[in-house]
């Protein structure tokens, strides 16, 4: 039917305008743009700027990495679950998307924080694993987004990975605390325990600890608003079908 | 349109999106008491989907569903004790007997005097020589015929049933299509999904037609139904023509 | 609570199933007493810190138990359409829940009843206190049958099945686990302390919150 072919074209038109318009965000750019310099800060000042700590010796500085890369991947499931209860709430195609894009770049940060803990740890108390609560804590919730990740995998069809997602992100989230206090616990009833000292940091080391989480946190932004530029263009689409089927 | 009587089905701008796929597009359906409705359309135009939603198995994406002019989405518990399903699968447990199953979901529906329901319902389809025997063993026409017993335990006022004359043999489908026309009371609904048209205009008193999630047609079958059928027919060559 | 009657119904449904099949019970029971046998070999017979390994092994048999016999009774739902038929009916959705976890409980106490007595014996251990092993028990498997219910009902729509279930309770149940394990191993000891306390106040605090979390979102679960 001859109708069928007119909307098409329309739809293709409506489309390409649309994705013209959509992708072409200034405030992406400028968010890239602030990412990149934050990170040029922060190379020179993890390097040269802050102060070689006494103790620790130059692997210290994996520091300015590995806290930011923590900060992110805590980030990053809290979004998750803000987006579930929102997805769940509304029903809303768009949070789930947040909370997809989400995972998929917390997940990365995450792992992150697992490699260079060991990297640090090594060289400066000469055990690559120990099982201190806070890296225990980050390796369930490196759990978590993997069996996050790995669930939305197993669920071909869109509307019910969605609602399956949501619900593992929330009892996710929720647990994540939880485990670092059960960790905790546990590993103070044995002496033996490897504490990093994070009080009483010389304001130069604290500067560019903030650098550096600001830094991650421009990236995180950047990378979100990346992945969700697709999700968007294919709203856009949806919307228009319906309106055809009227 | 006038208000709908006591107990009626009412759809409004109903959308089911399965991701970017819509199984439905902004259905307008209205279903009163009384009524006994065939549904058809080719595969995938939607018509289990619009049973799932009346029935409560699937939420709309956009839209309402009311039945007895209260909106599914708020009082479902109450509203699905009003409807009985039948769909493609039996919906029993294989290892328990059939006497078990139905008293299962006696229980779970709140009829009164389960055992009695139980005894009444099989007796109507002819299954009690089969009531203590397991699922497992039953030929599939007495499964279906117990799981027919399944949904009208509870005398539900909307009955739904998705393909119910898939695999029956002439015999078997006669004496559903009268069970049918026994059901079909003024206080009822009925809605029957179907492939067979003619089927379709004897028994039912209406057909709705659904293509690729909108409804095509819409139109009493009783008065000139060869002219229904005749139309039914134009509107599959159309579509093959797509 | 008008939750209580269908929850009731369809536990007692999943309880009648179980007692003509007998497949739950047995399937698990088998498989869990078999991983009692062979922890059993690599055993310390004698040494400090054997309540906390006979502990983690106990656990790690109950958690097998807890998994396969979730898994298995939502799986049977599938067969047939009857989780719909469930779906369709009156019954609120929490109910729904509520019923299947009360059967998971059920059917993993049943077992961990049947494998506490051969672990025991086989690994030589003394119980000190009955009553603290009982309640670590009752707490642990409660958690687990939690989270375990509900990710099931996920599990069993997805492309792999029941497989992906472990994979889903096992990183959020760690905490249950460790509270769980802490507290038998005090049981096996006979000594109560205030760290046994907090262990099991952990286990209050997590089967509750995650039996509101569950209730809340399981509805979400029960759609096409």
């Amino acid at each position: 039917m001859d109708v069928k072919t007119e909307d098409h074209a329309q739809l293709e038109q409506v489309t390409e305008e649309d994705a013209r318009q959509l992708t072409k965000s200034a405030g992406r750019k400028f968010l890239g743009i602030a990412t990149l310099i934050a990170f040029t800060v922060l190379l020179y000042m993890a390097l040269v700027f802050a102060p070689e700590d006494a103790a620790q010796g130059p692997a210290q500085r994996i520091f300015y990495i590995h806290v930011p890369s923590a900060w992110i991947g805590f980030l990053g499931f809290f979004v998750v679950f803000v987006a579930s209860i929102a997805f769940l709430a509304t029903r809303k195609r768009r949070w789930d998307d947040i909370a997809s894009a989400s995972a998929s770049i917390g997940v990365v940060f995450t792992t992150g924080v697992l490699i260079t803990g060991p990297l640090w740890g090594r060289p400066v108390w000469g055990v690559y694993w120990t099982w201190d609560p806070r890296l225990t804590s980050f390796l369930m919730l490196w759990l978590i987004y993997v069996s996050y990740l790995v669930l939305r995998g197993y669920v071909p069809e869109p509307e019910r990975r969605a609602r399956y997602s949501a619900v593992l992100g929330i009892v996710g989230f929720l647990d994540v605390p939880i485990v670092y206090l059960s960790v905790r616990w546990w590993r103070s009833e044995h002496p033996l325990q490897l504490v990093f000292q994070r009080g009483g940091l010389p304001s130069q080391m604290l500067l560019s600890l903030f650098v550096g989480l600001a830094a991650f946190t421009l990236l995180y932004a950047y990378l979100m608003s990346v992945k969700l530029r697709v999700g968007r263009l294919s709203d856009r689409a949806e919307e228009f079908e319906e309106e055809v089927a009227r | 349109m006038g208000s709908l009587p006591e107990l009626g089905i009412r759809l409004r701008g109903v959308s089911k999106a399965f991701g970017s796929q819509f199984a439905l597009s902004r259905i307008d359906l209205d279903v009163q008491q009384g009524s006994y409705v065939a549904i058809m359309g080719a595969n995938g135009a939607g018509k289990s989907t619009l049973l799932k939603i009346i029935s409560g198995l699937a939420v709309p994406t956009k839209g309402t569903v009311t039945i007895a002019g209260i909106e599914m989405r708020k009082a479902g518990p109450k509203l699905r004790a009003l409807v009985g399903v039948v769909g493609h699968e039996s919906m029993l447990y294989l290892d328990l007997t059939a006497r078990e199953n139905l008293m299962f979901h006696a229980r779970l529906f709140g009829v009164r005097e389960p055992r009695e329901a139980v005894e009444i319902a099989a007796e109507r389809l002819a299954v009690r020589r089969s009531l203590d025997r397991p699922v497992r063993v039953l030929s599939r026409g007495t499964k279906q015929r117990v799981s027919l017993a399944r949904a009208l335990l509870h005398d539900p006022a909307v009955i739904l049933l998705d393909e119910p004359y898939t695999g029956l043999d002439e015999a078997a489908a006669l004496s559903l299509s009268s069970l049918l026309e026994d059901l079909n009371t003024p206080e009822r609904v009925l809605m029957v999904t179907l492939h067979d048209v003619a089927r379709a205009i004897s028994g039912p008193q209406r057909l709705v037609v659904l293509s690729a999630g909108r409804i095509v047609l819409d139109t009493p079958t009783h008065e000139r139904s060869e002219d229904v059928a005749d139309t039914y027919l134009e509107l599959l060559k159309a579509e093959a023509r797509r | 609570m008008t939750w209580m009657t269908p929850a009731a119904t369809i536990a007692a449904k999943d309880l009648r199933l179980e007692i003509k099949t007998r497949d739950v019970v047995a399937s698990v029971g088998l498989f869990v007493l078999l991983v009692v046998v062979t922890a059993s070999f690599a055993f310390p017979t004698t040494g400090d810190g054997r309540e906390g390994v006979a502990a983690g092994v106990l656990w790690m048999a109950f958690l097998f138990a807890a998994l396969l016999g979730m898994g298995r009774s939502m799986a049977l739902e599938k067969e047939e359409g009857c989780l719909e038929g469930l779906i369709v009916s009156p019954a609120p959705r929490e109910a729904i829940f509520l019923g299947k976890l009360f059967a998971n409980l059920g059917f993993t106490f049943v077992v961990e009843l049947l494998i506490l007595p051969v672990f025991v014996v086989l690994l030589g251990l003394q119980v000190g206190t009955m009553a603290l092993l009982v309640l670590a028990t009752l707490l642990g498997t409660l958690g687990l049958a939690t989270v375990g219910t509900l990710f099931s009902a996920m599990a069993v729509n997805t492309r792999g099945r029941e497989a992906i279930l472990p994979l889903l309770v096992m990183p959020v149940s760690v905490p249950v686990m460790i509270a769980a394990v802490k507290s038998t191993e005090a049981a096996f000891a006979g000594d109560w302390t205030s760290s046994t306390v907090s262990w099991l106040l952990l286990m209050v605090g997590y089967d509750a919150l995650f039996l509101l979390v569950a209730l809340a979102t399981f509805p979400h679960l029960m759609e096409e």
